[in-house]
């Protein structure tokens, strides 16, 4: 049986994974994925391509999978209080169906 | 005429050093718009070890020497950082078309030091037989944090005083027109006026009071920093001598030049960004490092004739307070000054401020020790 999920999908500046992290773990999310990534927006191009000696380009894209909406709007809403007046970001939500997955599910699985 | 024909030989001489030449070569193949790609993971380990190098230099050198002769440029080197911000403050931030914030990041940046500049600074000198002090790298740290701090508590002072007033403006003009808005019965308006300003009214009520503590903290866990502090810590505790012989000095210049080669690309794809701001960002990154340079050096002269800081001492002292962070400032203004311009403050540093330090500022200031030791 697949449960239905919420992914809540984050893209914002590197600098601030350490900080985004915290909030979606203070949320009570049960996990996260994130991955650096790369791409153009209302920013200029932000790459992980170019040639960087620093990290400050670098942008760094979340999947947290939530069980419910409410959960999902509350990380949302505060990391752009917080992050999205300064720094570049997007948050965007779809709806998913968890397959597989011990913490998200259960022992017992989904 | 001695000063301008040196300046002008140890141009054409460092126009020809590795350093240099690699740093030019990486302009032009991305301006050519070459598809070499460093790894960013390569670039990561060479500063790592080009930092490493510098401090185990310093570690093992200030185990063999007197610690007393390092108080007085340690302390101008702090100086230094400050005075660079409050520069800033006063010349880059009263032009036109520059924002306080973003020229208080500006400063901080160019206040802050670049490793990479530095290691082409210790190599020209090693190159041209200059004696000096093996701990002068470690007066890095010195100029680099009192720079990055001054620079973020002043913005934030500055950022407290702006919405203050703004504050005070809002109120009067809220029991100005509060009237019309309450007749209006436009409730949902009143609860959000927009989101922006939303926003600002609740960051507002937060951060008041600027922390040192954290900035001087998240410097010191930046990767050169921590990298540099770990090299000087293990030169001065361990016995590193046999992986500083075999490993780290053999490779020091070879990774140097790779990194130039790196810098040369970015300042060209940075250049394009800093075409966005205001053009006075252009002077300022061509003048600041001789002046900031030329401070450090008439201070460390004053050191020279005090306490016998080699002249070689002194030019490191001024090409750190020429140079301006690349790799752990950026970061840190990024997180302290967030609403800061990063185009402008890491354009200006990275497109101009690296390459003038490099190629000019690293051979003028070696030419006028030059001078000064001959006559």
């Amino acid at each position: 049986m697949a449960k239905p999920a919420k992914k809540l999908v984050i893209i914002s500046e590197k600098i601030l994974l350490k900080k985004i992290a915290q909030i979606i773990e203070e949320a009570g999310a049960t996990g996260y994925t994130v991955m650096e990534t790369g791409g153009k927006g209302s920013r200029n191009v932000r790459s992980s391509g170019q040639p960087s000696v620093s990290d400050t380009t670098v942008n760094v894209k979340f999947e947290v999978l939530t069980h419910d909406r409410i959960m999902a709007q509350k990380i949302a809403d505060h990391v752009a209080e917080k992050f999205f007046l300064d720094y570049a970001g997007i948050i965007y939500m779809c709806d998913a169906e968890v397959l597989y997955g011990h913490s998200f599910c259960g022992p017992e699985g989904c | 005429m001695d000063l301008l024909s040196n300046f002008l030989m140890d141009f054409i001489k460092q126009l020809q050093s590795p350093t240099l030449s690699f740093l030019i070569g990486g302009i032009f193949i991305a301006a050519f718009g070459s598809q070499l790609q460093i790894p960013e993971s390569i670039v990561k380990i060479i500063i790592f070890m080009l930092l490493t190098k510098i401090g185990l230099t310093g570690g093992i050198a200030i185990r063999n020497s007197n610690l007393t002769e390092m108080i007085l440029p340690a302390a101008f080197s702090v100086l230094v950082g400050i005075l660079i911000v409050f520069i800033a403050r006063y010349t880059l931030a009263k032009l036109p078309k520059v924002k306080t914030l973003d020229a208080l990041a500006t400063g901080g940046l160019f206040g802050a030091v670049s490793g990479s500049t530095m290691a082409a600074a210790i190599t020209a000198l090693e190159e041209q037989n200059i004696k000096f002090e093996a701990w002068a790298g470690a007066l890095y740290p010195f100029m680099d944090i009192p720079a990055l701090v001054t620079a973020i508590v002043v913005a934030n002072v500055y950022l407290n005083n702006m919405k203050r007033k703004e504050q005070a403006q809002s109120a009067m003009q809220e029991s100005l027109s509060r009237q019309p808005v309450a007749a209006g019965d436009y409730p949902d308006q009143q609860s959000y006026p927009s989101t922006r300003q939303e926003y600002l009214s609740r960051q507002r009520s937060v951060d008041s009071r600027v922390k040192i503590w954290p900035i001087v903290q998240e410097s010191l866990q930046g990767p050169a920093l921590s990298a540099m502090l770990l090299g000087l810590a293990l030169g001065l505790f361990a016995r590193p001598e046999s992986v500083y012989k075999g490993f780290y000095d053999p490779a020091f210049r070879g990774l140097l030049s790779i990194l130039m080669l790196v810098m040369g690309m970015e300042a060209w794809s940075r250049l394009n960004e800093l075409r966005k701001v205001a053009h006075w960002y252009v002077v300022y990154s061509v003048v600041a490092p001789f002046v900031h340079g030329l401070i450090a050096f008439g201070l460390g002269m004053i050191a020279h004739y005090a306490t016998g800081f080699s002249l070689g001492g002194v030019v490191v002292l001024a090409v750190i307070a020429a140079s301006s962070s690349d790799i752990s400032g950026p970061p840190t203004l990024r997180a302290g000054i967030p609403s800061a311009n990063p185009s402008a403050y890491i354009g200006a540093s990275t497109a101009i401020g690296t390459p003038v330090a490099i190629g000019l500022c690293i051979p003028f200031f070696l030419g006028l020790a030059q001078t000064l030791g001959a006559g």
